[in-house]
């Protein structure tokens, strides 16, 4: 055997190393994205890694024969399970039950292929080396590898191919040490022709893998995100999207941002509270939109509030909220408390048949983006949604910005006034969003500014309360037609007034 | 289209002069080649996947009177005071009229399965959708019979500042129209993107023109154009537009632009199933000239539809007189008798017996074509039946899974594509609020103007569901490159007699005058060919007009 061999033998320590470290990095990594927490992901992750790779060393005496010709199929194989796992942990994501089974599976397998090939690569030298040398280069190859997977993956790797990419691109390089060693031995093992060509072919289905791959996480779309996906359904209503970023969760609707868990509080406060903190003796709820259930854990909070009516059309949207760990989380499982009815249905058609009257009413429509939207911003809605409020009651409405879009805003507020409700505008900063408005809507006008706000808040005081109701010179209220189902004015606004900045 | 089973075959020949015969044999012949000349008479079979079907008025039933054929004896005799035959839009207004007034013994015979003409309607798992007529304007104000209708059946739900506020659900939603031009689908249906600023000027000089003509009264006061037609003004000055035909019109005031004569040329096919070249002038701008509608929350032209388009009219119009209504009882004869009392024989279509109605008098809610039928000899009017023409239609309900999208504006309730045979397609879930998904139904609308409207008729008659396949698909992928996939079921409908249209000199001449008379102060007569423009209004004031005469034969001063 010659020099150029025992390079290649160590080379090929060098790059299985690197693929084994990175194989679980990717697990972790798509744990902590999909499963939220990071901390208990990773640890576990490489728990259960390094666990699986003491078993493949254990098992590895139980290789007597063919050695070279082993080595090559596990790399094949390792190859083909770490190149398609994020793929599968990414499909089967949704099945929520499942998906850690699957994940813990997946890391295992590699963890025990992986853990196989040290003990029969160190085997295949040790006629070749001194005792010590062996061990000696084995695990200085093995440890300079592990530094560079730790370096390339978060620099280069998940920034500039993202983690499906990433992982078919180390299950080519795993499949490509095989063949490699596979040519160069050829003379000392049996069937190298099969053994080549199962190389080949596992790479060629990689290569399928690494250049489709868009085609799972839809690259083009991740290119419109700045964070992660972790998680995308077109539901026959919207196409729901999931992204992440360190501990910042954002969902999008149809490319619209609806909240960003880090100021998300900001947003959800000053919807619900300056409405519901008025009315101490509220029993009855009802939120349309806000399938994410934010505003209802917000309304939970109150301990009068007796029953909540969440009519949102996407059970897309609800059931990922109800079933989604991360998610419970963020609604603190509001979807999930026995006050909670969520009942998916259109919401004009529902309320066009609803007949039971609410004390507070939170209208948290998508933006009036097109003419379907557009509808739920309408006069004709209003009076519907005038119809089931009850005397005394507050509804409250997401109105866009007043800052970015005042027409707009001040659409939705003359729309109200039009079927004679009386309206009390605000606003108030959200980073994400920018300036963003509010306007709350009562039959008489009734309403008293609460002076105290329930313990716990992040954003809410009675002093921000005033500042969120005066609006400046550059938000001020501006003359707007009614917006109508027959004229649609405020989706022209709209788009007006966002094209514009965007 | 063969008759019920006990017509032999021989039978058919018998009853049938072999002029007739010879006439008729060479027509359908003619019908047939012209069918497979316009369409090659082998079907491609590229759209052998989208299921479908073809269905029209029962002609079974039309055919059994034009072909004249024998009916067993009649089984017995009834008497009703008042019967009103034809259960379209002006046979059931003159029933409502009649109920309104406090006069209950009337009956109305529909010879098909359902009421309302060519307002009739369907529905799928999708959506309801018309068959016909699926839209009316906002009611021009004077019109307070209409008004009252409207108000109640809750189209108008009440008045501010004097000014009726229709109801919101049922004033067509934004966005009301598109037009497939120049590559593009543009806002409104009015020629706009890509015109040269001649063509531009000319849309606008003839917009001015209606404009005038709108509020132009003649010298007896009336509006030169108004609805009821019958309401506008005796000015020659105006009238004399009814002598040439609206292109020669057009001609004369220099309007000349292509897009403008487009536009004029799809709305007289919209309106009457024909071009310029066969409307009158008067007929061509009393469409544009004769609203002038105004409500408190909408503006003047705008439109009121319903997923079942006027469908949904016809349900309201018939609600308070259903009791009254007799479906799948075709009359196929009307004579005196000689006490004076009008005899119609009627024939249960689903039974296949006959029977006899005897009445004080009949209001004839039925097109004349029908009536020359029903009379024979033994009702002669001063009527030129030849000279009164209708336009054939032919009308799919596609359901489609998904709409592709276009470049431009996006779906509307009425869709166009320029220089089209169609006049397009309506959406017919335009006034639903829910956040659908892609599943839609698409009306759309082919007046068959090619040809003589009784080639036409025949060769649609003849025509095979793959065949108006061929015809309609490429136009929709026109409109929608990829739609063909998309599609999941067509049903087709043809109506041979759609509609009347004014030709020249029919509205004021003395035809139409003449088919509006009373006979014996018995037969009165309601249909939209006695005004010649084939719209809800005139059928609803057709339907009031012989209604008052019934009343006024007992005596009665109708209350309005």
């Amino acid at each position: 055997m010659n020099k150029k061999l025992h390079a290649l033998l160590l080379i090929s320590v060098f790059v299985v190393a690197t693929c084994g470290l990175i194989y679980e990095l990717i697990a972790g990594t798509l744990a902590s994205y999909l499963l939220g927490d990071s901390v208990t992901q990773f640890s576990t992750i490489i728990g259960v890694y390094l666990f699986s790779m003491g078993i493949g060393s254990w098992v590895s005496k139980y290789f007597e024969k063919n050695i070279i010709s082993w080595f090559i199929q596990l790399e094949i194989l390792v190859g083909l399970v770490g190149g398609t796992s994020s793929t599968i942990l990414f499909l089967v994501f949704e099945s929520i039950a499942s998906f850690r089974i699957i994940l813990y599976s997946l890391v295992g397998i590699t963890g025990i292929l992986v853990g196989l090939e040290i003990p029969l690569l160190m085997r295949i030298l040790k006629d070749r080396y001194e005792f010590k040398d062996l061990v000696s280069k084995v695990f200085t190859f093995d440890y300079i590898g592990a530094l560079l997977a730790s370096l390339i993956f978060p620099l280069l790797l998940i920034p500039y191919l993202g983690l499906v990419k990433t992982s078919y691109l180390v299950g080519i390089l795993n499949v490509a040490v095989a063949l490699i060693v596979c040519v160069s031995f050829k003379k000392e093992i049996k069937a190298a022709i099969y053994l080549q060509t199962s190389a080949v072919i596992s790479i060629l289905v990689l290569l399928v893998g690494f250049v489709y791959a868009g085609v799972i996480t839809n690259f083009s779309e991740s290119l419109t995100y700045a964070d992660t996906i972790i998680y995308a359904k077109s539901t026959p209503y919207q196409r729901i999207i999931l992204t992440k970023k360190g501990k910042v969760l954002r969902l999008f609707l149809n490319g619209n941002l609806q909240f960003s868990s880090d100021d998300e509080y900001r947003y959800h406060e000053a919807l619900v509270h300056p409405g519901l903190q008025a009315l101490p003796n509220a029993r009855n709820v009802l939120v349309m939109g806000g399938g994410d259930g934010l505003a209802v854990r917000e309304i939970l909070k109150y301990p009068n509030i007796k029953s909540i009516t969440l009519v949102d059309l996407d059970k897309g949207m609800t059931g990922l909220f109800k079933s989604n760990r991360m998610l419970l989380g963020l609604n603190k499982n509001s979807l999930l408390s026995p006050k909670v009815k969520v009942i998916n249905a259109d919401a004009f058609t529902w309320l066009r048949q609803d007949k039971t009257k609410f004390d507070f009413m939170v209208i948290d429509f998508p933006d009036p983006s097109n003419y379907s939207v557009g509808k739920l911003y309408t006069n004709s809605f209003y009076k519907l949604a005038k119809g089931v409020l009850a005397p005394g009651g507050i509804m409250v409405i997401q109105a866009t910005s007043p800052y970015v879009a005042p027409k707009s805003f001040w659409t939705v507020d003359t729309t109200l006034r039009s079927v004679g409700l009386h309206t009390i505008p605000y606003h108030n900063y959200v980073p994400s969003f920018g300036e963003w408005g509010y306007i709350m809507a009562t039959e008489n006008p009734v309403y008293k500014k609460p002076s105290t706000f329930l313990p716990g808040m992040r954003f809410i005081t009675k002093e921000s309360l005033d500042l969120m109701f005066y609006f400046p010179k550059d938000m001020a209220k501006v003359k707007t037609e009614v917006n109508k189902l027959n004229n649609q004015v405020l989706v022209k606004y709209f788009e007006d007034e966002w094209s514009s900045v965007l | 289209m063969s008759g019920r089973p006990f017509y032999k075959r021989a039978c058919f020949v018998n009853a049938l002069s072999r002029r007739s015969f010879l006439l008729k044999a060479g027509i359908v012949t003619t019908g047939i080649l012209l069918s497979g000349c316009i369409r090659k008479l082998k079907p491609n079979g590229a759209y052998k996947s989208i299921k479908g079907s073809i269905k029209g008025p029962n002609a079974k039933a039309g055919h059994i009177l034009r072909d004249k054929l024998p009916l067993p004896a009649p089984s017995g005799t009834r008497n009703v005071n008042t019967l009103i035959i034809g259960g379209g839009i002006s046979g059931l207004s003159a029933a409502r009229w009649l109920k309104k007034q406090g006069y209950d013994d009337f009956e109305l015979l529909e010879l098909e399965d359902h009421v309302g003409g060519n307002s009739h309607s369907g529905k799928n798992s999708v959506s309801a959708y018309p068959l016909g007529a699926h839209y009316i304007t906002i009611a021009n104000n004077e019109d307070t019979l209409l008004t009252g209708f409207l108000q109640d059946c809750g189209v108008i739900t009440g008045f501010e500042n004097n000014l009726p506020v229709y109801n919101d659900y049922y004033l067509c939603f934004d966005p009301e129209e598109r037009l497939l031009i120049n590559g593009q689908w543009q806002e409104g249906i009015v020629p706009d993107f890509g015109l040269q600023p001649e063509d531009k000027a000319q849309v606008k000089q003839f917009f001015a023109l209606i404009d005038e003509l709108k509020k132009a009264k003649g010298t007896d006061g009336k509006y030169a154009f108004d609805i009821p037609i019958d309401d506008s003004s005796a000015d020659e000055k105006y009238r004399a537009l009814d002598g040439i035909t609206f292109k020669d019109y057009l001609h004369q005031q220099k309007l000349t632009s292509v897009y403008l004569l487009w536009y004029l040329n799809y709305c007289c096919k919209d309106d009457y199933g024909q071009r310029i070249d066969k409307v009158s002038a008067w007929a061509g701008m009393h469409y544009f000239a004769s609203r002038r509608g105004k409500a408190a929350n909408a503006d003047t032209n705008a439109v009121l539809t319903w997923p079942e388009g006027n469908g949904w009219l016809t349900k309201k119009l018939a609600a308070e007189v259903s009791s009254h209504i007799v479906k799948g009882h075709m009359c196929y004869s009307i004579a005196h008798n000689p006490q004076g009392k009008v005899v119609a024989s009627i024939y249960d279509i689903a039974k296949g017996t006959t029977s006899l109605i005897t009445a004080d008098n009949v209001i004839m809610a039925t097109p004349q074509f029908v009536n020359q039928r029903l009379f024979k000899d033994s009702v002669t009017r001063p009527v030129d039946y030849a000279e009164l023409n209708y336009s054939p239609w032919f009308i799919a309900n596609i359901t489609v899974n998904s709409l592709p999208q276009a470049k431009g504006a996006g779906l509307c309730w009425d869709n166009v594509a320029y220089d089209t045979p169609s006049v397009g397609y309506v959406n017919a879930g335009q006034q639903s609020v829910k956040l659908t998904d892609n599943k839609r139904v698409l009306t759309w609308y082919l007046p068959l103007c090619d040809h003589e409207p009784r080639v036409a008729r025949l060769a649609a008659y003849t025509r095979t569901y793959e065949q108006w396949m061929d015809m309609m698909m490429p136009e929709l992928e026109y409109m929608h490159p990829g739609i063909t996939d998309a599609i999941g079921n067509v049903e087709c409908w043809i109506w041979g007699h759609g509609m009347i249209y004014p030709a020249v000199n029919y509205i004021w001449g003395a035809n139409r005058k003449a088919a509006q008379q009373p006979v014996n102060n018995s037969l009165f007569f309601a249909h939209t060919d006695l005004s010649g423009v084939s719209i809800f209004e005139e059928a609803f004031h057709q339907g009031i007009r012989a209604a008052n005469q019934v009343l006024a034969s007992y005596g009665k001063q109708a209350n309005t």
